[in-house]
């Protein structure tokens, strides 16, 4: 992790025409911040009903306390069915398991 | 704005390590800090579109250009009608934005030059704009109804903008006779809030129901069907029996005229009358998107559907109801999507990220009764081919669910109200 952050910091001192040509060489880096780039859009999606952050002001539930196995588990259990609800199951079918535990670490994580 | 973001730190951590502040990495973080967004309409699209800009990068400069000093939703104003909420309730104001520091400029936008990149405002001052996102909302298409301008609905109240309109369309209600009858003009789509004229059909049930029980109301639709039909009329069977009546486009439903002098209004068949008239007339973009030229023939904006940048002026997106961003439904909920993909889009121009495919949702709630709700819910890719519904999630609420699960919806549709509200002003 520190050396993908050193270069990343690299990457953002090279001048712009050299820059392009560093990122189609590095295949990793783009890869790991488009997943988080996903994981933050679709944490973004449930904070519309959840409230900023996940912290709710009305009468839908807080995300923010959960841990991520928590928010994994119960969006499993509602894409399957098992943990019944009037309209996560409809959302939660929307997504691969692969999203929906990114969207729990990155909601555990405060948005990390 | 002083908060230092993870990715500042990186950069600055990085550029301190080395030592070497390259021309390179100078410029463009100088790019960045120095970008000016500027935003058109404060609703839920362009308050919300403000404050995740700040928040995806605090160093980018967020203008808000917005005509009112408060906004009155749209979603929730049918419960004024009905006597459940205040005006106030509904009423936002952009102390929130300031606080996440956007600018506010409180003035009407007038016009677009997208060669220079300037917004002139009403009064002759212009601002300047690297990248621009118009959130206008709808205006109506006066006179698309023979007879129906902004004088006729002093008389037949639309109240599809909320605010005075609103007020006008209560206290009407609240005047009307036991045994009169409520009309009710509903739009061909596309237009703001599929559900809307559904759901008010229903809570002006409920309030005659309680107050004036003798009362009928006749939904003049152009349509042939609408949003969450079946479950609306399985509610009004069950809540209101005997009291709503839904006459379609091919029955006659459609209002090609009015007169307000007279309170009649025209089908294809016959003349229908009332005691109280709500016309919903049809609608097109927002004012400014047709001066600043994004709107095509059919008066709402193409989009990319990757980026929502305008398909007719490079460097200005369009969000909200007035973009056409088909299959997704012209809804507040909608807007706040819109919002947040075209904050990360432009974020990421600016810090030259690869853009990636979105997906993002809408979900509306509907209330027939204080304890009866119903919603819809559709997720959405956002792909180069277009905007794509996923196939299997989504929908709208089961039909003959018990009490308790109606009950639970009606608690939701309020808590949504509370969460997307204060992500867009509080």
């Amino acid at each position: 992790m520190g050396r993908v952050r050193q270069h990343l910091s690299l990457l953002v001192l090279l001048p712009v025409g050299a820059l392009a040509a560093c990122q189609t060489t590095s295949s990793s880096t783009p890869a790991a911040s488009a997943d988080q780039a996903m994981a933050r859009n679709i944490a973004n999606n449930c904070f519309t009903c959840h409230g900023p952050g996940g912290r709710s002001p009305g009468t839908i539930p807080s995300l923010d306390r959960l841990s991520a196995a928590t928010i994994a588990s119960r969006l499993k259990g509602f894409k399957s069915g098992t943990e019944p609800s009037t309209v996560m199951g409809r959302h939660a079918k929307a997504y691969s398991d692969a999203e929906i535990e990114a969207v729990a670490r990155y909601i555990a994580s405060g948005g990390r | 704005m002083s908060t230092i973001t993870r990715r500042d730190f990186i950069r600055f951590a990085g550029a301190a390590t080395l030592g070497l502040m390259g021309a390179g990495g100078t410029a463009r973080a100088a790019r960045r800090a120095s970008a000016h967004v500027v935003v058109i309409g404060g609703g839920f699209g362009g308050a919300t579109c403000a404050r995740y800009l700040k928040r995806v990068d605090p160093g980018i400069k967020v203008t808000l250009i917005e005509a009112n000093e408060r906004f009155i939703t749209c979603p929730f104003s049918n419960y004024v009608l009905a006597g459940w909420r205040t005006l106030d309730s509904i009423t936002h104001g952009y102390d929130g934005l300031k606080r996440d520091g956007v600018e506010v400029v409180l003035a009407r936008a007038t016009g677009v030059d997208p060669a220079a990149r300037r917004v002139s405002l009403e009064g002759g001052t212009s601002v300047a704009y690297d990248r621009l996102v118009v959130a206008p909302g709808i205006d109506f298409r006066w006179g698309a109804i023979a007879g129906y301008d902004e004088k006729a609905a002093e008389v037949m109240p639309h109240a599809w903008k909320a605010g005075a309109q609103t007020l006008l369309l209560r206290r009407q209600l609240e005047a009307m006779p036991d045994g009169g009858t409520f009309v009710m003009a509903a739009p061909d789509n596309p237009f703001r809030c599929p559900p809307g004229p559904y759901e008010r059909a229903s809570v002006i049930a409920n309030y005659l129901k309680r107050h004036k029980p003798k009362s009928k109301i006749l939904i003049l639709d152009a349509k042939e069907g609408f949003s969450k039909q079946g479950l609306f009329m399985e509610g009004w069977k069950k809540l209101y029996p005997g009291m709503i009546e839904w006459v379609p486009g091919a029955k006659g439903g459609k209002v090609n005229a009015v007169d307000p002098k007279t309170k009649t209004l025209e089908g294809d068949f016959e003349k229908y009358t009332g005691d109280v008239i709500n016309v919903i007339p049809p609608q097109r973009a927002g004012e400014i998107a047709h001066a600043a030229g994004l709107t095509d023939a059919s008066g709402w904006c193409p989009v990319d559907p990757l980026t929502f940048e305008s398909k007719q002026q490079k460097g200005i997106y369009v969000i909200g109801d007035a973009a056409i961003a088909t299959p997704m439904p012209k809804s507040g909920f909608a807007a706040n999507s819109h919002a947040k993909r075209v904050a990360a889009v432009i974020a990421g121009e600016l810090q030259d990220q690869a853009l990636t495919d979105g997906v993002y949702t809408n979900t509306c709630y509907s209330l027939l009764a204080p304890d009866y709700g119903i919603s819809v819910a559709n997720v959405y890719r956002f792909t180069a081919q277009g905007i794509k519904e996923v196939q299997g999630a989504g929908g709208v609420s089961p039909l003959g669910a018990d009490a308790a699960f109606r009950q639970d919806e009606a608690k939701y549709a309020l808590g949504w109200y509370a969460s997307i509200t204060a992500e867009a002003w509080g």
